[in-house]
């Protein structure tokens, strides 16, 4: 991936979480590197920044008809005026309302070519208050959504709950998102190279931090989100997968928030990455494997209604080789 | 490249260029044909000297980007930036503040004149204000999502305005204030309007027109290019339709019937290289057109005959404008390469 495109932060929490102290504190440690930021209007706090750009949050409906691909029209207008400012910049952070919805920002990062030809959405950070999380899980779907795409998850206000209480806290999270990196702080006091350039939507680094394969089939509601990842050893089949994935998220894309994965494609040596947000997938070869290391696929699935063994049966289906049978009419 | 082909280019014979070390958000003449200005991406506008070999003047216009330009309703340019500025700017560079709207962006600026009337517009989030020649606020319009494009027809009567969902025409003159709305579902991204008012056109987010008939509001959905259109242009006759976003310039018919059921017309270009700008000319069936290699060619609508202006190599063609009277063109790329060819016979 080019490293002259501007890197992109989306920033989200709940109102109070901590997001705008957070922001302000990454603007203050900065050490004169040039940051764009784009807030919502109703933002909580001011924001001290010389490049402070008011959104409206304008999400669209795709042509597609389908509720779920939705895009940021502010945002492609907005990224697409910085793009012609003078200097460029290291970096745009975009700090998203309480109550936002994560993946209309993300996938306007998949679906606009403007977009994608000068920006690159590093990483999705999400501020959550150790007190209030677990009562806000439980009212809001967007709480669940914002924990659930995040990559880094800033735990907030650590100080106002006991040891025992975080470590509840932290459980809950990571019954839903395994695989986001938690910082534990007070007053978001967590190190600027902890948020920025994560290269967390890199394809290269897809998958690089993922801890390791727990497979446990923990409690949860019939809506509530989970992550689940399955590991395949034999080369996959990129026709096969390709058929599987692609009806996979047609009908069931709405439910699954986010995709990973990292492939072993028969006969090629390169890695193939594969990531989507609900419907929108995109996908392509990166750096070789290891010569002599193991050759194993995975992926990772964050969402809604997941069934774990049929996914891992129409995953391990993707193999080269592996014969089966489906029913079919004439 | 060898000494006869560079020979080919008008730029070489006819031009006068500049290196302006910054995007070049658009370039526009002003009414008098006399002063040419060049919007920046750093929030100056250059302006054409009275002697060619004169130096650009540098007008500090913006603080951070014009994001939009066009010649006022009297000599000089109108200019929007997201310093959230609404300018007004002399031939001389002389820079008069109309509005300033806080930390919003003016995204799109437009103007309008003849012997007996004129109007100034500006869009500002969801809002077109509109003012009077002199600078006076006449109305402000209200949509139900930002304004995406602007555009004055050619009487200065109507203003249109793209936003998601379709496009709204608003009567500039009108006692009370309620557009025509013309509705398709969808984030429109731009809008332009046939010179007899015959259609009004949108750009698409999905890399697609639609348009409309205004006599009786038949839709017309344009599809088939490989990236969205962000650019385009009417001939002066309104017969045709000039688009960018594909690897040649797409013209669609709009006479005998419109443009339903036909093939555009697909002129220059080649392959791997995107059409990025085109400007009909204002007198002749003809459209200039600035593509991403930074290639800027003339194009006769009639004949299909090429007629090379600018060669490859100095970044994308993002500004191209003609005068009023068709004598000269300018054009600019986001690399800050600007240029004027005079097109006036020898
Ligand atoms: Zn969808
Ligand atoms: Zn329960």
């Amino acid at each position: 991936m080019s490293d002259s495109l501007v890197p992109v932060t989306v920033l989200t929490g709940y109102l109070g979480a901590g997001k705008t102290t957070l922001l302000n504190r990454i603007l203050s440690e900065n050490h004169g590197r040039k940051y764009a930021v784009i807030i919502n209007e109703f933002g909580e706090l001011g924001v001290d920044n010389d490049l402070v750009v008011d959104a409206d949050e304008e999400v669209f409906e795709m042509n597609n008809g389908c509720v779920c691909c939705t895009v940021r029209g502010d945002l492609i207008r907005i990224l697409s005026g910085l793009m012609k400012r003078k200097g460029g910049l290291d970096g745009i952070i975009i700090e998203t309302t309480g109550l936002a919805n994560p993946a209309p920002v993300a996938q306007t990062f998949f679906v606009d070519d403007g977009v994608r030809a000068r920006t690159r959405l590093d990483a999705i950070v999400t501020v959550v208050d150790a007190k209030h999380l677990l009562a806000r899980l439980e009212d809001s779907h967007e709480a669940e959504e914002q924990v659930a795409f995040a990559d880094v998850i800033v735990l907030n206000k650590t100080d106002l709950v006991t040891p025992e209480e975080l470590d509840v806290v932290e459980a809950r999270i990571r019954t839903i998102n395994r695989f986001a990196r938690i910082h534990r702080t007070s007053r978001a006091a967590v190190a600027i190279d902890q948020v920025l350039d994560q290269g967390a939507f890199d394809l290269a680094r897809v998958l690089e931090r993922e801890p390791g394969f727990l497979d446990s089939d923990e409690h949860s509601h019939s809506d509530s989100i989970i992550s689940m990842s399955f590991e395949v050893s034999r080369p996959i089949d990129p026709e096969k997968f390709n058929a599987w994935m692609s009806t996979l998220l047609a009908e069931k894309g709405q439910d699954m928030l986010r995709t990973k994965g990292i492939l072993a494609y028969a006969n090629d040596d390169r890695r193939f990455a594969f990531q989507a947000v609900h419907m929108i997938a995109d996908g392509g070869f990166i750096g070789p494997w290891a010569p002599d290391g193991e050759r194993k696929s995975k992926l990772v699935f964050i969402g809604r209604n997941l069934n774990r063994p049929q996914l891992r049966r129409g995953f391990e289906a993707c193999q080269a080789g592996v014969y089966q049978a489906v029913a079919a009419s004439a | 490249m060898s000494q006869t082909t560079e020979r080919q280019f008008l730029l070489d014979s006819r031009g006068t260029s500049r290196e302006l070390g910054a995007f070049v958000v658009g370039a526009a003449f002003d009414r008098t044909g006399a002063v040419a200005a060049f919007a920046l991406g750093d929030g100056t506008v250059r302006l054409t000297p009275p002697h060619p070999t004169m130096d650009w003047p540098v007008v500090e216009a913006h603080d951070g980007t014009v994001l939009a330009i066009a010649a006022d309703a009297r000599p000089g340019f109108v200019t929007g930036g997201d310093d959230g500025r609404f300018l007004r700017i002399g031939p001389d560079g002389t820079v008069t503040e109309l509005a300033r709207f806080g930390s919003k962006w003016v995204e799109h600026v437009a103007a309008f004149a003849d012997a007996r009337s004129g109007v100034l517009a500006c869009s500002v989030g969801k809002s077109a204000h509109l003012f009077t020649v002199a600078g006076q606020p006449l109305k402000t319009l209200t949509h139900p999502s930002t304004v995406t494009g602007l555009a004055l027809d050619s009487k200065g009567k109507r203003v249109a305005a793209s936003h998601y969902n379709g496009c709204s025409l608003w009567f500039v003159a009108a006692k009370t204030d309620s557009p025509r709305f013309m509705e398709w579902k969808g984030s429109h991204t731009g809008v332009v309007l046939h010179p007899a008012a015959d259609a009004v056109v949108t750009s698409m987010q999905e890399n697609s027109l639609h348009g409309w008939r205004l006599a009786d509001g038949q839709h017309m959905r344009m599809s088939g290019y490989p990236s969205k259109t962000e650019s385009m242009s009417f001939t002066r006759s309104g017969k045709w339709l000039a688009t960018s976003g594909a690897e040649s310039i797409v013209l669609w018919p709009f006479f005998g019937g419109g443009p339903m059921g036909k093939a555009p017309t697909e002129l220059a270009g080649g392959d791997n290289v995107t059409c990025t700008r085109v400007a009909c000319h204002p007198q002749h069936e003809a459209v200039a057109a600035g593509f991403s290699d930074g290639l800027v060619a003339l194009a006769d609508i009639g004949t299909g005959r090429i007629l090379p202006a600018v060669p490859p190599g100095h970044g994308a063609v993002s500004a191209l404008a003609w005068s009023a009277d068709g004598s000269r063109l300018a054009l600019g790329t986001e690399t800050g390469f600007a240029a004027l060819i005079d097109f006036t016979p020898r």
